[in-house]
């Protein structure tokens, strides 16, 4: 009896000492498997939580999915990677290229009922641009100023004619608050945890750390009322669990690209849509140009000749991906590509007649690989045994992901076997990946060719007139093997049958999540 | 009152070896923090600043002792990814280990006790052969596996309990409460698995010793019940070990609340210890192992202060 008590003693206490839980938002919760879908609630998958509330640091994917549908944009875009019209209506470069100018639509308001205007965006970049912080600083880097012409109009003054300039910000700038943001010492360190104030089509309203972000519908969204009325992103700890609770009907949705091997076994699943989404970057093989032999072409393009694209493709990625023709101007992005462009054919008598030229023999390399990159670890075994078959030996470097990042940024390897996620403006990426000195310039490449050819895209003003160029330093990087695409992945993202009207947009960044997709999801039938 | 103040200081020294080994062992990690939030468009330059905001530009000698300096006031520092006071990033898991760990403890006591009588009282019968058996294996598992078994099973196949999270979103009130009970039971199962064997496995063998001493036989000479001489006499004195378990397996029980935690999304400090480290965000690792390691010298403090009241000999030692 007296163990009873004390038991239920203990409950008690274990009860009271519980964390708070959620309000009833009055609305249904997640649907059944057998339920139908209704316009009340969609619940997303997620593996992480919100590291960073502040849009201008914020870092991780779910970081980006929660405050994309909090802050906007200039623009998205659309599924060729074109951009397309957000906050701004209409953008233009004057004749000089040293100013660019972009409009805005007059209807966005902040959830504290204040417009969304100019001075917001100029307080953004002017931020970004003081503090030098996060992605958009090194895209900004031609910025002179930026000031507010009227409520609608923002005018950047740049230093030297950058073509890629509006692109960059428009695509990577989240537009935040200035009354809010401008109160903070810094704006980097600004935390932005709490009472959000925002302008997208869902308001953070409540957050329970490590278990789920619940965001409300905001009704006069200039775009347009989305149609749920709540947008919840929860927590678990992996895709397959997502996939269960995808199946089982406690999410609609996962955000995470689901595996190869996952959306194959899915493909069947009449109750779940696969929705495919092409990949803005590509995965690929970096040989070391400041390693010897690797600093002869020769052996280079013998490396290109020693793996079977094909395989890699169909086996590895179960078919999901794309060949680039072993161009970094991938299909995602057809305006750039070069239809000239053709695949290094899997030919280890090639790759041996090169060696020989070379004077290598029994030529040995390391290949460093984040192990824990799915893919990656399925097919690095496959690069290993097909370069044996030219001669070459291949060793495995699988490691844990940060050693794999510091070797990399330390340029401490052989061949560097990664991916790239998103390239979204070839001019603008090539430079910072291929240009001497550049940030992601793993191959350590230093052609004074290349860079003027980057140098010319990157001051065209126009796609036209970019176009030409970036395409000779395509061939460039492709001939000289800097880069050895293997192949651009076509994503799979999960959502619950009973769903429709999304709005795909390209990369796992954007995906069904952008913004605009999330407004136009509704229940199908 | 001088064995308290001795027990104390041997806490204190325990935790600042704890404070001192962790921060240098999260100092060894490969990389730097300001490459996990490295994007394409970073330039050395701002890895540099970056380096700076986060004050590891510093020699490591005088990281350390600014550390310390901190810690001795209270302040466990910034989070680098999140911006805000890792006490508060803590403070908000906090709650829901101690849930997790209460009850898993509260569950495995509960359970041992009886098993290990039932062992002890029908020693080399085969039930005592099965309790021996399952405890020894229980104990070998590692608890991922004990983990990922019980969601598949009694959360994918039976689809009895939650496979993840705390609580359901609209519940409240008694739903709310009921709701956090449903979502524990894995977590809560998955710990008590692993441990239950040291508990049973000691309370069996210490008091097998009880039940052979003078005052067990006096008792059933006087003819007292067996069930009494069991639960009033025996039981009391072999519980002492038992008490010494507690404080030994906590070390345990939280580092298998961290695996836990990571598994079932379960939303308390292990699960915040395992976003940090892909994070490398130093300072909110120190801090939670900081945390746990105070958690667990205090519970050690408490059990040889408890050790020393039930047990007078023990003071005098």
């Amino acid at each position: 009896m007296r163990r009873a008590v004390l038991l239920t003693a203990l409950a008690v206490a274990l009860t009271a000492c519980a964390p708070s839980v959620p309000g009833s938002s009055g609305s249904s919760g997640s649907p059944g498997a057998q339920a139908p879908a209704s316009a009340d609630r969609l619940t997303i998958g997620t593996t992480a939580d919100v590291v960073n509330y502040n849009p201008l640091v914020g870092n991780s994917r779910t970081d980006s999915w929660v405050t994309d549908l909090m802050y906007p944009k200039l623009t998205q875009m659309d599924a060729t990677g074109k951009r397309i019209p957000y906050l701004a209506t209409e953008w233009s470069y004057s004749e000089d290229g040293k100013t660019a100018t972009a409009k805005l639509r007059d209807d966005m308001k902040w959830s504290d009922g204040k417009p969304v205007t100019a001075s917001d965006v100029v307080f953004s970049v002017t931020a970004v641009q003081k503090e030098k912080f996060g992605v958009v600083a090194g895209l900004i880097t031609a910025l002179d100023e930026a000031e507010a012409v009227s409520p609608t109009e923002v005018r950047f003054k740049l230093s030297r004619p950058d073509g890629t300039f509006l692109d960059n910000v428009g695509f990577w700038l989240p537009v935040v608050p200035e009354d809010v943001f401008s109160k903070a010492p810094s704006v980097q360190k600004f935390a932005n945890d709490k009472d959000w104030v925002s302008a997208g089509p869902f308001k953070l309203t409540k957050v329970e750390r490590g278990q789920r972000y619940i965001m409300d519908r905001v009704d006069d969204f200039g775009p347009g009322k989305p149609t749920v009325k709540q947008v919840v992103f929860r927590v678990f700890p992996d895709v397959n669990t997502e996939v269960l609770a995808l199946r089982n009907g406690e999410i609609d949705m996962i955000g995470n690209v689901l595996p190869p091997a996952t959306a194959t076994e899915l493909k069947s699943d009449t109750a779940v849509k696969l929705q495919e989404i092409p990949s803005l970057g590509w995965a690929h093989l970096q040989y070391n140009t400041k390693r010897k032999p690797l600093d002869d072409v020769r052996v280079r393009q013998a490396l290109a000749h020693a793996v079977d694209y094909e395989a890699i493709r169909n086996i590895a990625l179960k078919g999901f991906a794309k060949s680039s023709n072993s161009s970094v101007l991938t299909p995602s992005l057809p305006q750039w590509t070069d239809q000239a462009s053709k695949e290094y054919a899997f030919d280890p008598e090639q790759s041996k007649k090169l060696l020989a030229e070379a004077g290598q023999t029994n030529l040995r390399l390391g290949m460093i690989y984040d192990q824990a990159d799915p893919n990656i670890a399925r097919w690095a075994p496959m690069v290993r045994d097909a370069a044996k078959k030219a001669g070459i030996t291949i060793e495995l470097q699988g490691l844990e992901r940060n050693t794999y990042l510091d070797k990399t940024t330390k340029r401490d390897f052989d061949i560097y076997a990664g991916s790239w996620a998103v390239m979204d403006n070839p001019p603008a990426n090539l430079g910072l990946a291929f240009k001497s000195g550049g940030f992601i310039n793993y191959a350590q490449v230093e052609d004074p060719k290349l860079d003027d050819l980057i140098d010319q895209a990157q001051r065209a003003l126009t796609q036209e007139e970019a176009k030409p160029p970036i395409q000779e330093a395509a061939r460039m990087i492709h001939d000289q093997v800097y880069d050895n695409v293997l192949y651009v992945e076509t994503f799979n993202v999960a959502h619950s049958a009973k769903w429709t009207g999304f709005q795909p947009m390209p990369s796992e960044l954007l995906s069904i999540l952008n913004p605009l997709s999330l407004a136009a999801a509704k229940p199908a039938g | 009152m001088r064995f308290i103040g001795l027990r104390l200081a041997r806490g204190l020294l325990t935790l600042w070896f704890a404070v001192t080994v962790t921060f240098f062992l999260v100092r060894l990690l490969p990389g730097d923090p300001v490459l996990a939030v490295a994007d394409p468009n970073m330039t050395e330059e701002l890895r540099q600043k970056l380096l700076a905001d986060f004050g590891l530009d510093k020699p490591l000698a005088a990281q350390y002792l600014d550390y310390l300096g901190q810690l001795v006031q209270g302040n466990l520092g910034m989070s680098f990814r999140q911006s805000i006071p890792v006490t508060t990033v803590l403070m908000e898991r906090l709650p829901w280990t101690l849930i997790l760990t209460i009850s898993a403890m509260v569950v495995t006591i509960a359970l041992g006790i009886p098993l290990g009588v039932l062992a002890a009282t029908r020693a080399k019968g085969w039930l005592d052969r099965v309790i021996q058996l399952t405890g020894v294996t229980a104990q070998s598992l590692f608890v991922p596996s004990v983990g990922i078994l019980l969601m598949y099973v009694l959360g994918v196949w039976l689809g009895w309990f939650p496979i993840g999270g705390a609580v359901d979103l609209d519940a409240t009130g008694l739903g709310a409460t009921l709701s956090m009970l449903h979502h524990l039971v894995l977590p809560c199962l998955s710990l008590v698995f692993i441990q239950l064997g040291g508990y049973v496995l000691t309370m069996r063998t210490t008091l097998i010793e009880a039940l052979g001493e003078d005052y067990v036989s006096l008792a059933k000479a006087k003819g007292v019940r067996r069930g009494k001489v069991v639960w009033k006499h025996a039981l009391r004195n072999a519980l002492l070990p038992t008490t010494t378990i507690a404080g030994l397996q906590l070390g345990t029980l939280v580092g298998g609340a961290v695996l836990t935690e990571t598994i079932y999304a379960y939303p308390g400090i292990g699960r915040a210890i395992y976003e940090a480290v892909g994070q490398l965000d130093f300072p909110v690792l120190q801090g939670a192992f900081v945390l746990l390691a105070a958690a667990v010298v205090a519970a050690n403090l408490i059990t040889d202060v408890a050790y020393g009241i039930l047990d007078p000999r023990v003071r005098t030692s």
